[in-house]
């Protein structure tokens, strides 16, 4: 069974992949709760730049963090997959190549709020994201979520 | 229009909004990541899907309706 997510690993998780250099944002519920959003979650998500340079990066940074994986999945890691999901480390961990409602990573970097060193993805993408998603916990969590939106912007005008 | 209920529910939110600012990050995580035991989906220690539609399709067919994961009707 994974631990809980804890402070200490979200801190593992960007001091590692800026070692390895890998770009990602966080986000989902994850990523609003960075933003200040109150809720609760159980894992990580990062949306992760897919590109070959960046998706082997990924890899060694997993490896690094402590996640157990063999040679095939690293390697499917490293040849590039739209969604990986990690259960076999210190926490889970959803790696998101190809959000649902997001165009391009760049985009999305372009628009990222840094949140004490954590990149995460402006509230619109995480709102987006789970728009298209579509999926009935989305549905359940959007009211208060574009609510807070509003309340972040208005914070942060 | 927003109903009676609509306002004191934004009410209610805004005030929980605002109690979370007050906290530091390393608190609010204490409070938001929890572990709960999700049947199926934490059964394996890996798993990849080529597209992100194909996750989605494994969620509706593979996972209990009652997590959510499935597409809302």
């Amino acid at each position: 069974m994974a631990r809980r997510f804890e402070y200490a690993q979200a801190e593992e998780i960007r001091d590692v992949f800026a070692r390895q250099g890998v770009r990602y944002l966080f986000i989902g519920k994850s990523g609003a709760i960075l933003l200040g959003y109150p809720d609760t979650t159980q894992d990580a998500d990062l949306f992760v730049e897919k590109t070959a340079t960046n998706n082997a990066a990924a890899a060694r940074a997993l490896l690094e963090l402590g996640f157990t994986l063999n040679g095939e999945q690293v390697a499917e890691i490293e040849r590039g997959k739209d969604f990986v999901q990690l259960k076999s480390g210190p926490f889970d961990l959803d790696l998101v190549f190809a959000p649902d409602g997001i165009e391009d990573f760049e985009q999305a970097w372009r628009r990222r709020i840094d949140v004490e060193g954590f990149p995460v993805c402006h509230p619109d993408d995480i709102i987006r994201s789970k728009e298209a998603a579509g999926r009935v916990k989305d549905r359940e969590v959007l009211p208060r979520l574009r609510a807070f939106r509003d309340y972040w912007l208005e914070r942060n005008r | 229009m927003a109903t009676a209920m609509e306002h004191a529910r934004r009410d209610e939110w805004r005030a929980e909004f605002d109690a979370a600012a007050r906290r530091s990050l390393r608190t609010r995580f204490r409070y938001a990541f929890v572990y709960t035991y999700k049947p199926v989906l934490d059964d394996a220690g890996y798993r990849s899907f080529a597209t992100t539609a194909a996750y989605r399709e494994w969620c509706a067919r593979d996972l209990p309706p009652w997590l959510g994961y499935g597409p809302a009707v």
